[in-house]
């Protein structure tokens, strides 16, 4: 059987399915390919559940210490099973919702395993081994990226594990070891710290969230919060074997100090994630990878294919999904006939560590070496009544900005909701703002957000709730 | 002290250049590596920075006039510190003629209040090339705009960095790119078409009239268009052509060319039989050198096409087209022809033509007679294809059948080609053309 369609998306995660709805919207016929469920890792196995499982978790952490705020609970106990079921209801609902947004834009969903046949044609093989044959005059690759596995440690799906499993357990383990204390790490850490486990990472460099260029500063307040809630750090060290005896992971790594043992219920691998660009017959449709096996592709995310596009993780990093929903949009766009491109000038990110995590554009290390003349303003979360009023003080907002023009370059934060704080940045960074536009902003009087504003007239030393010292010129130029 | 700045040597060969605009006036205070004037040569427009900081004393020449290399342009104060600084518009001559092309919208504002308050090139700035068309410099180091603004620009066309920005650091707004769609190449920057040419329709007015200074790129192409009719006495012939079997052979490579991301026009079908034409028949591919009263016979094939931008015609020229395969002609077609419209063609793209293909038919017509790209001895006009009744000789009866027929037209200078060798060329590209498997006899 063949069909003939307008546009084949393979892959439902945060990249496909926004594509798919945006070409609908175009006025394209579209077709999906998926091979689990929609919603892609990102819904079902990623962002979605383990920010819902990390509110619960801080929430039972908050309890715990509830009664510095005069709240006394008794009989605090944690149901995983229940805790389970709810975040599996809160996926069910979202995944849901695309199935029931597709069906009102009218694309159809095929589901099972794709490769290409040809530049224009994708074979489609299901679960029961039937194979159909798809054809449409544009394609969208939007296949995802799954985690890296380490030789010698092979994940069993029990007690060796990647995130994905990590996200269903039903029971708190009583101890964990975490390879790499990247992004996924540390927030699987401290998810699992506050719900009762004794934590361990391993990280192979000198410090956590090596290399992924998010201030020194901010890592520093990160580790000391790590350290508040007992999750061992071994930095420098690197995991050799496991082994799993008696329903226990027997760990060994090598330090600089010396080798490290350790015994845990469950060793999770965190150490990165790799393109889903094999096995997809690539090359019998003429697209090409880079060495690292990442589609290459333009800004306007076409291929070396002209009517072949790719996005999301499959193209490059930095791994997030809404850099996928971005390009998603983008390709959909190019292919409805839009002269699109991407163009944003600053990708946010955040990480669901505690404090939370935000970054868009340079840091300050970042802006140097790339010859800025680099003005910084800083203000602390302990400055915010907003902040201390919700018992959570640490952190501190550091605005970037070139010292010529004022330019808003960056903003990196680490504190309470700065995952939510990033968008103002994000749009203001956009929008081509100055500090000073941000300083001349009326925030809202108390919440979070005011601390962007204190932290931009921190930049020209005029922030109003920290005694500065030096206070160049009262506004910039 | 003064410093005499004389227009510098701003590519090989150019000897002179058309003031397009001054980005400074008497009075203002400029920094070393800023841009002070706008100077078009052959097609290519370059903003001139100043060699020294100091006081603009004196401006030497005005917008639209032509200047030669060595010529003092501006006299600079190097002394003067930067407190004369002048915040005044610019000067009345300029804001005047801008008015006067915004019209009748309200008179623009004085969008040059970026340029007269001093700036620095960004420290990351990219390296001056004088044979580029150059952007406006950007207070910022890049040309803001918010994401809307980007967008809009993408579907007028416009390629950002060329806008000026009104707003502060530069930001660039919707405001912005509609004057700058309107002004054209009048002002430091210059519009592109990527999406399709268009041609900014005047406002419907009833009555009076608008002066437009006739300055720029039409004026080249004006001087450039007299020259060769003046000097070379044209003569044309023109001949039919059956399509229908190119057409077939075309439609039979149309998807392997697009996987391959080419896109298959008829004219690299055309150079291709042009070629074979030329190498018989060379005086076509030859050139008169009137200082040695020489006729230079080339043996490059260096074919230009006429590109129709927003800002007039261009004529990029394909580099040795004999050595090219049918797809690597195509490839360089829409590279050069898509480069042109939107402005970003180098000096060496536009010269050192031997001959010119020019496409008259996308709009309509039977046929049109161009006119030769001095000093070219010929140019071969490529007109539209559509079906026409024609008698064939179909199993020994004469027939009337439907074919699809196409006009070349050619023009000479009739000082070196004559009618014969013309007509000779012509029946020659024909040949191929209505027979296209023998291309394949040539194929390198």
């Amino acid at each position: 059987m063949s069909n003939k369609t307008d546009v084949v998306v393979i892959g439902a995660g945060p990249g496909g399915y926004v594509a798919a709805i945006r070409l609908a919207q175009l006025g394209q016929r579209v077709t999906v390919v998926e091979k689990e469920v929609l919603g892609g890792v990102c819904l079902n196995w990623g962002c979605i559940p383990s920010k819902a499982l990390i509110h619960a978790g801080s929430l039972y952490e908050k309890i715990q210490h509830a009664s510095e705020l005069g709240i006394m609970v008794d009989g605090l106990r944690l149901d995983m099973t229940k805790l389970q079921s709810w975040k599996d209801g809160v996926v069910k609902k979202l995944t849901g919702g695309i199935g029931q947004l597709f069906k009102a834009h009218g694309i159809e969903t095929v589901y099972g395993t794709a490769a290409f046949t040809g530049p224009k044609t994708l074979a489609v093989k299901d679960s029961s081994g039937q194979t159909q044959t798809l054809e449409a005059k544009h394609f969208i690759i939007a296949t995802g990226s799954s985690p890296i596995e380490i030789p010698g440690f092979a994940f069993n799906g029990e007690n060796i594990i990647e995130s994905r499993e990590g996200l269903s357990w039903t029971s708190v383990p009583e101890s964990m070891a975490i390879i790499g204390g990247g992004v996924i790490g540390l927030e699987m850490g401290t998810l699992y710290a506050k719900l009762g486990s004794q934590v361990s990472i391993i990280e192979l460099a000198p410090d956590i969230l090596a290399g992924s260029g998010i201030d020194a500063e901010i890592v520093q307040t990160l580790r000391r919060s790590l350290k508040k809630r007992d999750i061992q750090v071994h930095v420098n060290t690197k995991a050799k074997k496991a082994e799993v005896k008696n329903g226990k992971v027997h760990v060994e790594a090598e330090a600089e100090k010396g080798p490290i043992i350790m015994q845990v219920d469950k060793l999770l691998v965190c150490v990165g994630r790799k393109p889903n660009s094999q096995g997809l017959g690539l090359e019998r449709a003429g697209v090409q990878t880079d060495k690292r096996g990442f589609i290459t592709v333009d800004q306007q995310l076409c291929t070396s294919v002209p009517h072949i596009f790719a996005i999301g993780d499959v193209t490059a990093p930095p791994l997030l999904a809404h850099k996928a929903s971005k390009e998603g949009l983008v390709a959909a766009a190019v292919i409805a006939g839009q002269n699109e491109i991407l163009d944003y000038q600053a990708m946010p990110a955040a990480i669901f560590s505690d404090p939370e995590i935000a970054t868009v554009g340079l840091s300050e290390e970042q802006a140097k070496a790339q010859g800025y003349n680099v003005k910084v303003g800083k203000f602390p979360f302990a400055a915010s009544g907003r902040a201390l009023s919700m018992n959570a003080s640490d952190g501190m907002v550091k605005m970037i900005s070139d010292a010529k023009t004022d330019l808003l370059l960056g903003v990196h934060m680490i504190g309470p909701d700065v995952s939510e704080l990033v968008a103002e940045a994000a749009l203001a960074i956009e929008m081509g703002a100055t500090t000073e536009d941000i300083a001349l902003t009326v925030h809202t009087h108390p919440t979070l957000p005011e601390t962007l504003m204190e932290a931009a007239e921190a930049v020209h030393g005029m922030a109003i709730h920290i005694f500065q010292k030096e206070k160049p010129l009262a506004a910039a130029k | 002290m003064a410093f005499e700045f004389k227009l510098p040597d701003i590519g090989e060969g150019i000897h002179e250049g058309e003031i397009v605009q001054w980005l400074v006036k008497p009075g203002d205070y400029v920094r070393e590596d800023q841009a002070i004037v706008e100077i078009m040569t052959d097609k290519v427009t370059a903003e001139i920075p100043s060699p020294v900081s100091g006081v603009i004393q004196e401006l030497r020449g005005k917008e639209g006039e032509v200047v030669k290399v060595g010529a003092v342009i501006t006299v600079i104060d190097e002394k003067a510190a930067e407190g004369a600084v002048s915040a005044q518009p610019m000067a009345a001559a300029t804001a005047a003629s801008a008015a006067e092309v915004a019209a009748p919208a309200k008179t623009s504002v004085p969008k040059e209040a970026a340029v007269s308050a001093p700036s620095l090139p960004p420290t990351n700035g990219k390296a001056k090339s004088a044979t580029a068309v150059m952007a406006p410099e950007h207070p910022a180091g890049k040309a803001l705009a918010a994401p809307a603004t980007r967008k809009m620009a993408r579907q007028l066309g416009i390629e950002l960095s060329m806008v000026q920005g009104s707003g502060p650091l530069g930001r660039i707004t919707p405001e912005d790119l509609r004057r700058f769609q309107q002004a054209g190449p009048a002002t430091t920057s210059r519009p592109t078409a990527v999406a399709q040419p268009t041609m900014a329709r005047p406002a419907y007015q009833s009555g009076g009239e608008k002066r437009v200074p006739f300055t720029g790129l039409r004026r080249k192409i004006a001087e450039h268009l007299v020259k060769a009719k003046q000097t070379a006495p044209h003569f044309s012939y023109v001949e039919e052509v059956d399509m229908s079997r190119l057409m077939a052979v075309r439609d039979e490579l149309l998807p392997i060319a697009e996987d391959q991301g080419v896109r298959l026009s008829y004219l690299p079908f055309i150079m291709k039989a042009v070629i074979e034409g030329l190498k018989k028949y060379p005086v076509l591919n030859s050139t008169l050198d009137e200082n040695t009263q020489e006729l230079v016979y080339k043996y490059d094939y260096h074919l230009g096409i006429a590109v129709a931008t927003d800002q007039g015609l261009i004529v990029p020229v394909i580099k040795h087209a004999d050595q090219k395969n049918l797809f690597t002609l195509a490839r360089e077609i829409s590279d050069i022809a898509g480069r042109a419209r939107t402005g970003k063609l180098g000096l060496d793209d536009i010269k050192g033509g031997t001959f010119t293909v020019t496409s008259i038919g996308s709009i309509g017509g039977m046929f049109g007679i161009p006119i030769i790209n001095y000093p070219e001895v010929a140019i071969l006009g490529v007109n539209k294809i559509e079906k026409r009744p024609v008698v064939r000789n179909v199993g020994g009866q004469d027939q009337i059948v439907i074919r699809d027929m196409m006009y070349l037209s050619i023009s000479c200078d009739h000082r070196i080609v004559d009618g014969a060798e013309a007509a000779h060329f012509v029946k020659d590209v024909i040949s191929y053309l209505e027979a296209p498997s023998r291309l394949l006899m040539e194929e390198i």
